[in-house]
């Protein structure tokens, strides 16, 4: 089947089609949901290399889970994120903590920068925010702010209640902001406002 | 956190949504090729089958799972355990149902329900 016709497929009926050995469900799958998979483990993670390692793994545990999967119990992107949750918990709880001067510069955006290249720096900035966080406050954030969950999907998957997330997502959103607000001349903002 | 706060935040969270790592050909090759294998193994392992159908199973493997299983064979065997000491040594509210010299024994018929009272007179049987 081509991979046009896949695209109204849904994940978990693809996986049902992948456990039945479907090679285009294999190819539309991994298309699909390894960005998805990839994005979250960085940003959680705040490292490519780690993250690509996460992304790979995760996925290889969803295909081993595909003869087994139940149609209709949970959302695929759900057990996704949660797999990946706990894989980048294994990594951080298993990684030295690196030193200050190990992180890359900040990119230099003082002088004539562009927007993309504003936009980069704002990006670093953000992440090494984020990276500072306590870990429960940083998976809520990424999911709510840069995954786009809604907050009762997110409940769903860090296994807590809608409520625990506003009060994560709270304390996560002072915290970074508290962060970033030394920041904000060197990252444009001081323009913005001009 | 103030306007300010707020507003810095957004334009974070808008360029990093706009920045999102993208997968190597590397990686994706690598995942297609985990699915690939996977597939192939999964192909060559029969699919795990139910639990055998009772005319599979052995006689006393069918007599058990007939009884209800463990949890019915317990409340059996107590009460069972508890017909047999009544019988052998018999409360003294027994007594009045007993005459001199008669054998009685305890019928447990229901070990949910009350135990009834079996007796008969020696020689009857």
């Amino acid at each position: 089947m081509p991979l046009d016709a896949m695209k109204d497929i849904s994940d978990d009926a693809l996986l049902v089609l992948f456990a039945n050995g479907d090679r285009a469900a294999a190819r539309a799958l991994t298309l699909r949901l390894t960005p998805r998979v990839l994005a979250h483990a960085q940003r959680l993670l705040g490292n490519a290399a780690e993250a690509e390692d996460v992304a790979q793994e995760a996925m290889l545990r969803l295909w081993k889970v595909a003869p087994d999967w139940r149609q209709g119990d949970a959302k695929v992107t759900t057990w996704l994120y949660r797999v990946v949750a706990n894989l980048c918990t294994d990594r951080l709880r298993k990684a030295r903590p690196l030193p200050l001067d190990a992180a890359p510069e900040p990119l230099d955006t003082a002088q004539g920068a562009d927007a993309a290249l504003q936009g980069a720096a704002r990006v670093d900035a953000l992440q090494k925010a984020l990276v500072r966080l306590p870990r429960r406050q940083r998976q809520a954030v990424v999911l709510r702010h840069l995954e786009d969950l809604g907050n009762p999907e997110i409940a769903g998957i860090m296994e807590i209640s809608v409520e625990a997330v506003e009060s994560l997502l709270t304390r996560g959103r002072r915290a970074l902001a508290a962060e970033l607000a030394g920041r904000r001349a060197e990252l444009g903002f001081a323009d913005e406002h001009e | 956190m103030n306007d300010d706060d707020i507003t810095a935040l957004k334009a974070h969270f808008e360029a990093a949504r706009s920045h999102a790592a993208r997968p190597s050909e590397a990686l994706l090759a690598r995942v297609l090729a985990d699915a690939m294998q996977i597939q192939e193994e999964q192909a060559e392992t029969p699919a795990p089958q139910g639990r055998a159908p009772a005319h599979e199973a052995g006689f006393w493997r069918q007599v058990f799972q007939g009884l209800g299983g463990w949890p019915a064979l317990t409340g059996l065997a107590t009460a069972t355990v508890v017909g047999i000491w009544i019988g052998a040594s018999p409360p003294s509210g027994l007594e009045g149902y007993l005459a001199e010299g008669e054998a009685a024994f305890v019928v447990d018929l229901d070990p949910w329900d009350a135990f009834d009272l079996a007796s008969v007179i020696e020689g009857a049987m």
